[in-house]
């Protein structure tokens, strides 16, 4: 197996590197860079949303790209909406609705909520649902997701 | 993790000579087949990886058919207006594969690749008779979607061939096109058994033509082609489609898994086609001759 | 007790869900650590079989191994469990279930760890397996430990069922069997183990109790407790299934091996078939009532799959017999409870703990009662409920808060009527179920049933709680700080909680069994006043004016003539003679002796209760079976809120959890294998929620609760089945008794022919 040759913008910043092809985005996002926003909950199915990032503009389950696929892609990560200070209005919606319990989904909703909003602006409830459901929630009930998306939407969350 | 040699064509030329090494496969979205390198499931000795290759990502009106690149993703095909006007099933079906995040990667040529029995996007697909545009080093060959899958997991792609695109015709007078799948919950539902209609309407309101589809209900998707041809020259109501689902239930045979029963994908089988049937001839009916 | 609060009862925002949010909150598998090793674990490929050989000379030669681990290795206690040690950490001469450990690697690498994984060579003979406790129980079944395949069994009663039997009129009988459940938490169980340079060792934990975790890796290690350090990391969700000690005492045996660093993480795949899930169970469950719907007798039998480990089996026995009448008067009552081996994945703790099982036969039966006595299933739940004073079988006298089944059944009518009055589209019957829920607090009579915690006061004027119990996600690290700042009359945000650590923290038990609101939150608001008292007294001194004259208030302390001092100030001199103003409180859960009998065995009974009803409405499509959840109320009790969003998400989590368990959760055989992925096992997406919900808190204050409030941890989820249940046959007439409930049960098409 011969290591390739990896180029890609991660967070706004060009970034080469060089690794194993088998190795996935999100093998690399967190062993190689450092960045352990992204979680592994399923096992590298696909199945969960944990380990959501957005690759152009679109939300994708970061187990399920090897590391060659993202040559001269956009990739974000949760790091990479954070503000240096502050927050994302989507993360203060999230933390202001009660949307967090253990967290563990939470970096790939954001994620994802994010990816939905830049694709609908306003979107029905049926959408932001559908929205979610790549992302496994055991703690929540999804309810406060939702009401968190419905606070970013409305602008509403406390500055 | 399997391991394998990496490669990245840049264009359809570089992937052909890539494809024609021995124990080269394709990674087209590698929403399927990642979990099955994970798993050990498959041992491709090179990974091609095609998702680098722009001119396989399309969706064209080419006149009298409409073309599909096989790197095409299924949120892509969700959200073309395109596909919306002329296939409104495959745009129902594509929406209904997987999350937004496997919707996103996956791709059309490689859920047709991949051969699952349940795959959404193949009835919409074979209802509309599509053929698919197979190349390799030496050249292409179209053939008809149907002879392609042939098995679960199986398709008559010989060794460096690959899809370069995926195209049927438009319908046209009165027609309607449909999809519906019962899945075991609503969100990344796998289809338990899945179906899409055609029906074409003629002046006086009577079937014309049908095509009706069954996934889930054999090795492969399914065409139940004495099902279409009992509907034809009938005039459409309940009665009639109800019948068409008894029919379909003699044309397939579904099996027993962790999903679901025999008896039970047949019974639902006959209840989607007959659905499936009255959506595609209502929205046949509305439209205008 | 004035209800004009500062903390308690607010929406408070949870300090730790901003580090969460922003993806740098650190859980076990992401803390950084140098010089890493990675553990892998080789488990049984079998169900059952005799281990003949293990060879790991091929594995030891591979690049990057530091070490090929088998149970021969472990220099103390080669077995576990909280309350029979019958599970091996590593397996030798047999393994009883598929994916359990044989042999732990560890490597320089992941890579390398994975290929010598492959290289150890193991020679079973396979053994006959047995998955269904009913036939494990018989003599000619496949013997998976020594004593018999029973581990324990319960037999109580009450009154005589027979007499009970003969005063009915109407009787249902009907076996119900229950599904195995995975906890299905986001995180993976994960261990972090360092072994420290003067010979301790320290490991980072996802789990509900660390203490215990100490424990087992002293017993393993053979090394006193105090050389063991457990400190709690961030934890991704637990709900029963992180009450395990099995990968702590894997990652510090390895760190011991190598005398290194090693992380263990299992796969989702390792999770599900290595990890307690839910006790799958029948249960027979007979129920007698006279004519006018008054129950005269239950008489029920339950045989529960505990897998080849009994794990937490015995003591979830106890609770899902104890709530074999629900929330009901029941005057004869008779319960056989069988916790039975089996070679099925582990069954052990989760949310709930034996209650959901039972409430589905219960709360099922008695709509079927309603029916025979035409009676709707409100007025039957009206005749039979239980009132404080009543005794429960199990000599239980439900006290005051009773009260609040009463309210929950009032409210649940007239949600009953609101989702009778939706219409039904086309095509679809419609149907609506209610459940009530009776779920017990604590561990039960004659267990040690404390918790421990401290506060200090820092020289900054902050309030620290060492909180002896880890937060599993759910949020007890706000209600805790809640019920601080309230105790102490000082801001929220001045109140903040610290990680676990057992080196600092005191014992504050496994967090588990809807109790740790009340027990840590007593324990706290007794900790805040003698951490007063030490202020007073060290403001006494400072001011040389007795401290009994002092007064504290809101953060001041008033002074004789009227005068205020911010306590800030005392606190800061006192930090400058190095005088730290802590003060530590446990509180024992009450067991009063009463309640106590002798006759049962210990840990039971319960003797406090959380009360809920549940009110469904669904929609079938009688053509292909499908059942949609289109409405939900949710009416709980909870004595007091403290934190309300932290209320509402239990419950909201709780019934998204008891909709799984109802309509899509079950880890079936699959093959040769079992379920043993997110792809197959479906938890409830953000789609398949009702998209009518509602949350409805009631408070009836339970007097001896931290300002009244009690648990609400595991209820939400129990009520959730049977009332889907019930609403599917209102709707079509199909009676369900086995979950989930699919499509295929519903048109009688799942049996395989």
């Amino acid at each position: 197996m011969k290591e390739i040759k990896v180029e890609f913008t991660l967070n706004g910043e060009k970034i080469a590197l060089q690794s194993e092809p088998n190795r996935t985005l999100l093998d690399v996002l967190r062993q190689d860079l450092g960045l352990t926003g992204a979680k592994d909950a399923c096992g590298g199915e696909g199945e969960c949303g944990a380990c959501t990032v957005i690759i152009n503009g679109r939300p994708v389950n970061s187990c399920l790209v090897f590391i060659g696929q993202v040559e001269g892609q956009q990739v974000t990560t949760i790091e990479g909406i954070t503000p240096q200070e502050g927050y994302h209005p989507i993360q203060k919606a999230f933390v202001e609705a009660g949307a967090v319990q253990c967290g563990y989904c939470t970096p790939g909703a954001v994620l994802a909520t994010k990816a939905l909003l830049d694709h609908h602006p306003r979107p029905s409830d049926q959408q932001i649902r559908a929205g979610l459901s790549g992302n496994l929630c055991r703690c929540t009930g999804y309810n406060k997701m939702l009401d968190a998306v419905h606070l970013v939407v409305k602008g509403e969350q406390n500055d | 993790m399997q391991e394998f040699d990496y490669l990245r064509p840049r264009n359809v030329a570089e992937l052909k000579e890539n494809l024609s090494q021995p124990g080269a496969r394709i990674l087209a979205g590698g929403t399927d087949i990642i979990p099955q390198l994970r798993r050990g499931k498959s041992a491709p000795k090179i990974l091609v990886d095609t998702s680098g290759i722009r001119s396989l990502r399309f969706i064209e009106d080419q006149g009298d058919r409409v073309v599909i690149g096989a790197m095409t993703t299924h949120q892509e095909i969700a959200e073309s207006q395109l596909v919306s006007d002329l296939n409104p099933a495959l745009r129902i079906a594509a929406e209904s594969v997987g999350s937004t995040q496997t919707r996103c990667r996956g791709t059309l040529g490689g859920n047709i690749a991949n051969a699952s029995p349940a795959a959404d996007t193949l009835p919409p697909l074979l209802v509309y008779e599509a053929s698919v545009l197979i190349q390799n080093l030496s050249g292409e060959r179209e053939v008809p979607l149907e002879s392609l899958v042939i098995g679960p997991g199986q398709t008559a792609l010989e060794e460096g061939e690959f899809i370069h695109s995926i195209s049927f015709r438009p319908l046209t007078g009165r027609w309607g096109s449909h999809f519906i799948k019962v899945g075991k919950r609503k969100g990344m539902a796998i289809s338990v058994v899945n179906a899409a209609a055609t029906v074409v309407l003629d002046k006086k309101g009577s079937v014309s033509k049908a095509r009706v589809a069954l996934g889930a209900v054999g090795p492969v998707v399914i065409r139940c082609r004495e099902t279409e041809s009992s509907l034809c020259g009938k005039v459409p109501d309940r009665k009639v489609f109800e019948k068409a689902g008894e029919q379909a239930r003699e044309e397939v045979r579904p099996i027993t898994d962790i999903r679901s029963t025999e008896e039970y994908r047949l019974h639902a089988a006959g209840v989607i086609v007959a659905r499936v049937l009255e959506a595609a001839a209502e929205q046949a009916r509305g439209r205008m001759g | 007790m004035t209800e004009n609060y500062q903390s308690i009862g607010k929406g408070v925002i949870r300090k730790d869900a901003w580090e969460k949010a922003v993806g740098k909150a650190l859980y076990t598998a992401d803390l950084p650590v140098e010089n890493l090793s990675y553990g892998v674990i080789l488990r049984s490929p079998h169900h059952h079989a005799r281990i003949l050989e293990i060879d790991t000379s091929a594995a030891v030669r591979v690049p990057g191994v530091q070490a090929v681990i088998t149970a021969e290795d472990i220099p103390g206690e080669k077995v576990f469990g909280p309350l029979i040690q019958d599970q091996p950490s590593l397996a030798w001469e047999v393994v009883r279930h598929l994916g359990e450990p044989v042999v732990l690697v560890i490597a320089r690498s992941l890579k390398a760890a994975e290929q010598a994984r492959e290289s150890v060579k193991i020679r079973y003979q396979e053994l006959e397996p047995v998955f269904d406790p009913l036939e494990a129980v018989q003599a000619d079944a496949p013997q998976l430990h020594p004593d018999g395949n029973v581990v324990s069994e319960i037999h109580v009663g009450d009154g005589d069922p027979e007499i009970g039997f003969q005063e009915a009129d109407v009787i249902v009988e009907k076996t119900f069997s229950l599904p195995r459940i995975s906890p299905g938490y986001m995180e993976p169980e994960a261990s972090l183990a360092v072994w420290e340079d003067d010979g301790t060792v320290t490991v980072w934990v996802s789990s509900q109790h660390p203490f215990t975790d100490q424990a087992a890796i002293s017993a393993a290690l053979n090394m006193p407790v105090d050389r063991v350090r457990v400190k709690g990391a961030v934890i991704g969700g637990a709900f029963g299934g992180k009450e395990d000690s099995s990968l702590a005492i894997l990652a510090a045996l390895g760190a011991w091996k190598i005398q290194g660093t090693v992380r263990l993480v299992n796969s989702r795949r390792e999770s599900f078939l290595a990890h307690p899930k839910r006790h799958p169970a029948h249960i027979h469950y007979k129920l007698g009532a006279r004519k006018d719907g008054t129950i005269t007798a239950v008489q029920a039998e339950a045989y529960m799959d505990t897998g080849a480990y009994a794990s937490y089996g015995p003591a979830v026995a106890m609770i899902l017999t104890e709530t074999m009448t629900g929330s009901y008067r029941v005057p004869h009552v008779r319960v056989d409870t069988f916790v039975v081996y089996t070679n099925s994945p582990l069954s052990g703790a989760m949310r709930g703990f034996g209650s959901p099982q039972t409430h589905f036969a219960v709360e099922s039966a008695l709509d079927m009662l309603a029916e025979k006595v035409e009676l709707d299933p409100i007025q039957i739940r009206e005749k039979n409920i239980l009132h404080p004073g009543d005794q429960i079988f199990t000599k239980v006298t439900i006290n005051d808060s009773a009260l609040a089944l009463t309210k929950c059944l009032q409210k649940g009518r007239e949600l009953v009527e609101e989702f009778r009055a939706v219409p039904t589209p086309e095509g679809k019957l419609s149907g609506v179920g209610i459940a009530l829920a009776a779920q017990s607090m604590g561990l039960g009579a004659n267990v040690p049933d404390d918790s421990s915690h401290k506060l200090e006061w820092a020289p900054d004027g902050s309030v620290l709680i060492y909180l002896g119990s880890p937060d599993l996600g759910q949020g007890l690290a706000a209600a805790a700080e809640q019920i601080t700042a309230e105790s102490l009359g000082i801001p929220f945000d001045q109140v903040r909680s610290l990680p676990l650590d057992t080196l600092v923290t005191p014992n504050g038990n496994v967090t588990c069994a809807s109790r740790m609101t009340y027990l840590v939150g007593n324990a706290l608001v007794d900790a805040s006043q003698k951490l007063i008292q030490a202020l007073l007294k060290g403001a006494g001194r400072l001011l040389d004016i007795p401290a009994d004259q002092l007064n504290y208030q809101n953060g001041m302390v008033l002074k004789p003539d009227g005068s205020e001092i911010p306590a800030v100030e005392f606190i800061s001199r006192l930090a400058e003679d190095s005088i730290t103003l802590e003060a530590e409180s446990t509180f024992s859960f009450p067991y009063p002796e009463e309640t106590t009998p002798q006759h049962l065995p210990i840990g039971m009974p319960h003797v406090l209760y959380c009360f809920g009803a549940q009110v469904v409405r669904v929609e079938v499509d009688p053509d292909l079976g499908t059942v949609e959840v289109t409405h939900l109320a949710a009416i709980h009790d909870v004595g007091k809120v403290i934190n309300r969003l932290g209320v509402e998400g239990q419950i909201e989590g709780g019934v998204a959890t008891g909709l799984g368990y109802a309509l899509s959760e079950t880890m079936l055989r699959k093959g040769e294998s079992w379920v043993d992925s997110f792809t197959e096992y479906l938890l409830p997406t953000a789609l398949d929620l009702p998209e009518n919900y509602q949350t409805i808190i009631l408070e009836v204050p339970e007097t001896s609760g931290p300002y009244g409030a009690k648990g609400v941890g595991e209820i939400p989820l129990v009520p959730t089945a049977p009332a889907v249940a019930n609403a599917l046959y209102d709707a079509i007439q199909v009676r369900i008794c086995d979950l989930p409930i699919t499509p295929e049960k519903v048109l009688g098409l799942n049996k395989v022919s």
